[in-house]
């Protein structure tokens, strides 16, 4: 694979696997020259009892770009964003994108719009309120690849996702925002053990106006943190290595996933033992150990052609 | 093999990869969990005609540290750093290190002490010279692997090396201050085109009291930035992959770094014939 390089912004967490942390190590087993700003440092995700760090502001995320330029080091392929808390950090990236999009014309945008999810039934936002109208009229329209949640698809579209014939509605509603790949990574459609994921991609040529898929997959029973960082990265990889492929490429994401949240699961209970429940500590994804899964991932789902 | 965690204390770079961004992806390839705290974040290495960023001070180390402590997920096989340029952070380092062998006994902390090197045949130092006092008498004594270029081993030892007897003595002096493996990576004692590293190990059992090792490897014509990090991880790797064999554990980390250095020369020049073309 001729290099490609990807910029991707998240947070760094010293311990554990959230933002490029999960991310970045996945796309350099791939192939990719990943640079990387992190966003925050943190001792670990907050999902720990304690937790503490750093904060990165605009001031000085842009320093590092404006420097990167004028090293005239600022050709990307790719741009990654996910996981961001702060209004006027958004809106920094956009403006950064925007302009690596006019120097590179052909980069593809990599937007994961976190901000929140839904539990026993209910969604929540863990973010600010106010990103929800900055992600919608300023970040969704730049971007090339969206891979929200069904809250957050719900959110973007402000309408319910009940059964499948909304989901599809839903996601051509973000298609017309910008995206021209659209994937919902789960949703609460599948059974007790089962998640349904949709993958949709605007095709500019012939009668067929979208390639949509439906993937079923089984549901692992845990709480797994930086899973959809992961997700995300997952497939900016995959679709670049199947370009005209959505099908092959959600396969094998959700494969790959699919082994590293088994392994995940399976290593935790060893860890925590008999009868007791794993902690956040013990259900950090197991990237590392999972190396050739994430290499040549062992397809352990078929994605429907809808 | 059974999950080895790491934590490595050094720079984080946007783009290139010098200390952690040198360092963490050899060591993940190789399976170990590596935990690691990014003392800066620059946007690359001080090399390029601009640079610039952050600095993480003593107190945010601490905090990072601290709270990794609360939550009880301090239990680490290695200690690998740096390149550090702040006295102060050296010795919080070296208070953290003390703390986390205290936890851990068996912990083998890898200390490379950045300093300085040799150019055109003079050596100087780029860390304020205050830190050498403080590598002597405070780092180097709790170090288990130690690796110096020759300029520093003549810093740490206070003598030159200029003939290969001269270079083991020196070994043998910074066993002394307290590390049981010292690697000097590369020294001038070889011809126009080859380099030649020393290894040296301090057994704790039957008579022969060192393991030493010479290499000699080929020189390849390029300055590379952050080599030395990339080696010390190796290095850490290596030897644990073949704890009683320094001898094949250097062979592997040398080959390694000459595949890539060939590697990276190649696709250095061919992108200048390109521009060049262009």
């Amino acid at each position: 694979m001729e290099t490609c390089r990807v910029l991707s912004i998240q947070s760094h967490v010293v311990r554990g696997y959230v933002g490029n942390r999960s991310a970045v190590f996945p796309l350099q087993l791939l192939g990719f020259e990943v640079d990387f700003i992190n966003s925050v440092q943190f001792s670990n995700h907050t999902g720990y009892p304690h937790w503490k760090g750093q904060v990165l502001n605009c001031a000085e995320i842009e320093e590092l770009y404006e420097t990167l330029k004028k090293n005239n080091v600022i050709h990307y392929d790719y741009v990654l964003t996910g996981y961001c808390r702060d209004r006027d950090m958004l809106r920094k990236m956009v403006e950064i994108i925007k302009e690596l999009k006019q120097r590179n014309p052909k980069l593809i945008f990599v937007c994961d719009p976190v901000m929140g999810d839904t539990w026993d039934g209910e969604g929540k936002m863990y973010v600010p309120k106010e990103l929800l109208p900055v992600y919608k009229n300023e970040v969704i329209p730049i971007a090339d690849i969206l891979t929200p949640n069904q809250f957050e698809a719900e959110l973007l579209t402000d309408s319910k996702i009940t059964n499948e014939s909304e989901a599809l509605t839903s996601i051509s509603k973000l298609h017309e925002l910008g995206p021209s790949t659209v994937v919902i990574s789960s949703s609460s459609l599948g059974g007790v053990n089962s998640l349904i994921g949709y993958g949709s991609k605007r095709n500019n040529n012939n009668g067929i106006k979208y390639q949509q898929i439906r993937l079923v997959m089984n549901l692992i029973d845990a709480a797994f943190v930086g899973s959809g960082d992961l997700f995300a990265a997952l497939l900016l990889a995959w679709t670049h290595l199947h370009p005209d492929n959505l099908k092959i490429a959600l396969e094998k994401v959700i494969s790959t996933m699919q082994h590293i949240l088994k392994r995940t699961k399976a290593a935790a209970d060893t860890q925590v033992g008999p009868g007791k429940k794993a902690t956040f500590s013990d259900l950090e994804l197991r990237l590392i150990q999972s190396k050739k899964d994430i290499e040549e991932p062992e397809l352990c789902v078929e994605a429907v052609n809808l």
